[in-house]
């Protein structure tokens, strides 16, 4: 069977409908910053024959200066790939080369378009390298300033700091900023052939696991045992998908089994995520032929409670000689807490989607937080850990989306904006 | 700190220390820690990540498995936490959900430490309340555990047998353990 069959009819048999909508891959926590970081630049407008002898005057008088500042910025643009807002500015062109400055008013259309094709933009450096007096003064010391009549003109442009992560955004700059070149690598996460591929290879089943997740949440706080909160766990390593293990929040079990008063936080260790990682761990133990319940304690809560549960701890389809989570792929109906979020990436997961951000405790998203004046945290978009690719501090990443789902209405997964998933 | 408090601090990670070693004898990865309340030892735990074959079965967790089969959640609020080495940024997350009151540590983690060897779970912007932490009680002996580790499981494995269960053995390499990043409050 192939993936799409075994997905629907693992789902057809439980009576439950896929969900439909959108992977969305998240941002990574250096493309968060990629994407907001600008500084301002010097541009000064130049005769086109001159632009590279500019260049090397520029070289000269800032030695110190770092490509890597500018690799992804144009370094010389012509008038008509000036993004809107800076042709307006720069409008109209200081007409160096030619002698008729005083007719400058009625100047024909034509005249003044192939006269703007004789200037061009260079941009200099970002503005903390030189003060604007100095480098009119080196500007004016070698060709082509220092014959002209008139001052070079020294115009002032604001550039995304790093490069861009996307075609997308490298074209929305080029608009927003200044003319952007994209070199289809992204030193701020994940290459996107990378990301593409696996969304594509995901968007089918993300849906149907999503379902497979939600109904473990519900069957779990249908006995009041915990939030409505599931996960599912998945290998596709051999190409089609298995199950592995299906785990829904435990917080409000008692050490006994008993339902407990839903106050405070409830059992943190029991929350879906560490309860799906222990399953697999069992099953681990339990193919290489030890005792599964080794260690074993009921705070954990990692044995099966539900019908849904105990239906796929069953199933001996784990791959012997495994490590830990590794190639296996993890569905949640939420984004999952800082410390879920670090589980996943102390099981070395390779992939994670998660159906609705909480951006008050989710620890996936890279998106930040809105701080208040007294040090406080407002619902903005997330807390900014952006677990899942932070590859020069934590030793493992994983590629993570969150799920737009085609319902924009749907309720059933409403939480508390505190609550740890 | 004075030297009255320091030997109390001491006293208590020499207990964490104990069960480090505890771990280390079950050829665990050598971190240990006790739960504190009223100047009373109320949980133990060391690592079990290699025995159940399960990655976030960190010392943290064992302790409070155990502890909270006897004693309420609300608990914790009043009860630190002494541990060898810094606790990873899951187990800082968990605590600070717990809202325990207070974390000593050994060494830090500068491969994925929570409070202050890597992120700074303890304190970032949260819906829970900060959590303080002290870094630097023992922090050679800590270290050394490690290292004894790391020695004991070359060893063991001259041939390079399954690089995979390896891996997860040396989870924490000596060489990653230094000084904070940006300090945790030195003790
Ligand atoms: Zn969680
Ligand atoms: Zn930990």
């Amino acid at each position: 069977m192939s993936t799409p069959e075994v997905a629907a009819s693992s789902l057809e048999q439980l009576g439950l409908v896929a969900r439909r909508g959108q992977l969305q891959p998240l941002k990574t926590k250096d493309e968060v910053r990629a994407a907001l970081e600008t500084y301002s630049a010097y541009v000064v407008e130049v005769p086109a024959k001159h632009a590279n002898a500019v260049k090397d005057v520029i070289q000269d008088a800032l030695p110190d200066l770092r490509t890597s500042d500018f690799g992804h910025l144009r370094r010389v643009v012509q008038f008509k790939f000036l993004p809107p807002h800076l042709q307006k500015t720069f409008h109209p062109p200081s007409r160096l080369p030619r002698g008729d400055e005083d007719e400058h008013s009625d100047v024909p259309e034509d005249a003044l378009a192939e006269e703007l094709d004789t200037v061009r933009f260079f941009l200099v450096s970002p503005t903390r390298y030189i003060q604007p007096a100095d480098l009119l003064l080196a500007l004016r010391k070698k060709p082509p300033f220092d014959i002209l009549p008139t001052a070079p003109r020294i115009l002032y442009v604001t550039v995304p700091a790093l490069a861009p992560t996307s075609a997308e955004q490298a074209a929305k700059w080029t608009i927003d900023y200044w003319p952007i070149a994209y070199k289809n690598t992204n030193p701020y996460g994940p290459h996107p052939s990378l990301v593409l591929r696996n969304t594509a290879d995901l968007s089918y089943e993300a849906g149907h696991w999503l379902a497979l997740a939600r109904e473990a949440g519900r069957q779990i706080s249908d006995l009041q045992l915990g939030e409505n909160i599931g996960c599912v766990i998945v290998d596709k390593t051999k190409g089609v998908s298995n199950i592995i293990a299906v785990a829904g929040d435990c917080r409000w079990r008692s050490p006994v089994g008993a339902t407990t008063p839903q106050q405070g936080q409830g059992n943190v260790m029991a929350h879906a995520v560490e309860r799906a990682i222990a399953m697999v761990a069992k099953k681990r133990l339990r193919v290489a032929n030890a005792n599964p319940d080794l260690l074993d304690r009921p705070l954990f809560c990692d044995s099966p409670f539900t019908d849904l549960e105990k239906r796929f701890f069953a199933m001996d389809n784990l791959e012997p000689h495994g490590y830990l989570c590794v190639d296996l792929d993890i569905f949640i109906t939420h984004e999952p807490c800082v410390m879920c979020s670090m589980a996943i990436l102390h099981s070395r997961f390779r992939r994670c989607v998660f159906g609705r951000r909480v951006p008050l405790t989710g620890g996936l998203a890279a998106d930040e937080a809105v701080k208040k004046g007294d040090g406080s945290i407002g619902a903005g978009n997330g807390l900014g850990h952006g677990i899942f690719w932070r590859p020069s501090e934590l030793n493992w990443k994983f590629l993570a989306w969150d799920w737009v789902d085609e319902d924009e209405n749907d309720t059933v997964l409403s939480i508390k904006d505190t609550l740890h998933i | 700190m004075d030297a009255e408090s320091r030997a109390y601090h001491e006293a208590f990670m020499r207990e964490a220390i104990a069960m480090a070693e505890l771990a280390l004898k079950s050829d665990e990865t050598p971190v240990g820690c006790v739960f504190v309340r009223d100047g009373n030892i109320i949980g133990r735990g060391g690592n079990e990540t290699n025995r159940t074959l399960n990655g976030t079965r960190h010392a943290e967790f064992v302790a409070l498995a155990s502890i909270l089969q006897s004693n309420p959640i609300t608990i914790l609020e009043e009860t630190d936490l002494y541990v060898t080495v810094e606790p990873c940024v899951m187990c800082a997350s968990m605590l600070r959900q717990y809202r325990v009151r207070a974390v000593y540590f050994g060494c830090w983690n500068e491969r994925f430490g929570g409070t202050g060897g890597v992120l700074n779970i303890h304190s970032d912007p949260s819906v829970d309340s900060p959590m303080p932490v002290f870094g630097g009680i023992f922090r050679e002996e800590a270290i050394m555990l490690l290292r004894k580790f790391y020695v004991q499981e070359n060893e063991k494995a001259p041939e390079p047998k399954q690089k995979k269960t390896r891996e997860l053995k040396t989870e924490i390499a000596p060489t990653d353990i230094h000084a904070p990043k940006d300090a945790a409050t030195k003790v």
